[in-house]
């Protein structure tokens, strides 16, 4: 568990603080991701808790300690750093990349290579082929998943990760958004992500710090209440006007309370339950229908409008 | 015609521009140790200037403040003429004609390229690798050696081969104050107006400057493996 108690961080010259009296917990298992605008201080509040950056006010305890407690690098050895320019070390392999940590903590050289196999295998590259290539040799997906591999290497409990899917293109990012949570269900890390995209945060976030100018705590909340029940004007126009939309995505077509089809079900669109109501809403309304089949546990099943909005309407109420 | 006819007759005519007889009977005696020398003069000035210039280079980059008057001092030091630094060298009391000025001389010339190339070596290395490294708990040491110093290392041997190549030229001059080397060969052979010897130093010292330009491109090549390693 990360405990950030009244942090502020002021630069020396300046008199406006970058950071101000930030104060959340991140649960243990959980992945709060920092969101905002540009100059929010996003990246400096997750910078300062492996000391990248080191507070002016306050504390950060992890697991009950202060951050300061111990050296500045033997803390950051424990703590998995992934960013969006991944700078992954261009004169070592793969493997090499992969092992910095384990290798700084002393492990044994059959059991560094085994926990880079292994972790390769984890983000979907096969050890044989990429072992011991150079990073130059390959894609920008396919670093960035080197880039996590390297930052779980010593399986650190704390993950701090800055924008680590933000360089590659839109379909790739999703892939490796989806990867990465089906690895985050097993692997439970405690997780800061920073990002400045607000469909990224809703994505992956079990709680959402959303930052304003200044370093300054707009709203702390579970993307669900985010979305339904914005604090303030600064909020609501951050998470943008389609936010009802935006809701939608949170739920699967397959999690829907929907209706037996039976029969007359010619000509109507097909929809996957692994798709979200957003993207189903989507296709109902380009298809031009009233009704969409959804095959779920064999059965059929029919997906209509008034099950869309009976779905924002019942978030309204839990809220 | 016959003007051109007689031209070559008078260039063969003269004392011969290359003396077989001569080479083969004073290899062992003049060009093996002038060669040697000029070897010794040249390693010896390259690896001292290199030992002062990786932690000039080194501190420069890290304290940037430094590095003006570093790139000032050193950048005087290579303007000056290199007949004149022997001159001044010889003239200050307890330093004897003889290799040391030369090599003194030597390694003010190479200091200015070599502190430089350091310097932009270490500036070139991404900023979000070095972000990395720190991120990952390396220290500030184990970040110079591990990560700076390697990934520097094309422009520091691309210096080295710049004042290698450097030296091995105006080590030749270096025998004006009894320094040793190719250009004993040179000056002797201006003297004695004989031409045998002025080419046979020259074209030694040209050659040792490719050989040794060769060497290190290919020791470069050799610490560099993952340069060899393309995007496939």
């Amino acid at each position: 568990m990360i405990e950030f108690r009244q942090v502020s961080k002021t630069y020396p010259g300046s008199d406006n603080p970058v950071v101000t009296d930030l104060s959340f917990e991140v649960l243990e298992g959980e992945i709060c991701v920092l969101v905002g605008p540009s100059g929010c201080g996003k990246t400096t509040t997750m910078r300062m808790v492996n000391r990248l950056i080191e507070i002016t006010e306050g504390e950060i305890l992890i697991d009950g300690e202060p951050n300061t407690a111990i050296s500045g690098t033997q803390l950051r050895r424990k703590i998995g750093y992934a960013i969006q320019q991944i700078g992954l070390f261009p004169h070592r392999t793969i493997a090499d990349n992969i092992g910095t940590v384990p290798h700084l903590l002393g492990w044994d050289k059959g059991r560094i290579r085994d926990r880079v196999d292994d972790l390769l295998e984890l983000v979907g590259l096969s050890p044989g082929e990429y072992r011991d290539r150079y990073p130059a040799e390959l894609s920008g997906g396919q670093q960035q998943r080197v880039g996590v591999a390297r930052a779980l290497a010593a399986d650190p409990p704390i993950m701090l990760m800055d924008e680590p899917f933000g360089a590659v293109d839109p379909i790739t990012r999703e892939r490796l958004q989806d990867e990465f949570l089906r690895i985050q269900e097993d692997i439970k890390k405690t997780i800061v992500f920073v990002t400045h995209d607000i469909d990224e945060a809703i994505k992956m976030g079990n709680k959402i710090a959303i930052l304003k100018q200044g370093g300054v705590l707009a709203q702390y909340d579970t993307p669900e209440n985010i979305l339904s029940r914005p604090d303030s004007e600064f909020v609501s126009s951050f998470v943008g006007a389609d936010r009802v939309l935006k809701r939608l995505s949170l739920t699967r077509v397959g999690e829907m309370d929907l209706e037996q089809a039976d029969g007359g079900t010619e000509g109507l669109p097909r929809i996957s339950d692994r798709m979200t109501a957003r993207a189903a809403l989507s296709e109902l309304l380009g298809s031009g229908q009233s009704s969409a089949v959804v095959e779920m546990e064999g059965e059929n099943k029919l997906l209509t409008f008034e099950a869309i909005e009976a779905l924002t309407s019942t978030a309204e109420q839990s809220a | 015609m016959s003007n051109l006819a007689l031209l070559v007759q008078d260039v063969l005519e003269e004392p011969k521009l290359i003396d077989w007889e001569w080479l083969r009977e004073n290899f062992w005696e003049d060009i093996v140790p002038a060669f040697q020398g000029h070897i010794f003069l040249s390693f010896v000035s390259v690896a001292i200037a290199l030992l002062i210039a990786l932690p000039v280079g080194v501190i420069s980059s890290r304290y940037r403040k430094a590095y003006p008057p570093v790139t000032f001092v050193t950048g005087i030091l290579y303007s000056i003429p290199s007949l004149a630094l022997f001159a001044i060298l010889i003239s200050i009391p307890g330093v004897a004609i003889g290799p040391a000025p030369v090599i003194i001389a030597l390694v003010a010339y190479s200091l200015l390229i070599l502190i430089r190339n350091t310097v932009a070596g270490i500036d070139s290395v991404p900023p979000e690798t070095i972000d990395a490294a720190r991120g990952m708990g390396l220290t500030n040491r184990q970040i110079l050696f591990r990560v700076e110093l390697p990934l520097a290392l094309p422009i520091i041997v691309a210096g080295i081969r710049i004042a290698t190549v450097t030296i091995i030229g105006i080590a030749t001059i270096g025998a004006y104050i009894n320094g040793g080397g190719l250009g004993t060969l040179i000056f002797d052979g201006i003297n004695r107006q004989f031409p045998t010897m002025i080419i046979a130093g020259a074209v030694l010292a040209t050659a040792m400057a490719i050989a040794a330009d060769l060497l290190l491109l290919g020791l470069e090549r050799y610490l560099r493996p993952w340069a060899r390693a393309r995007r496939t």
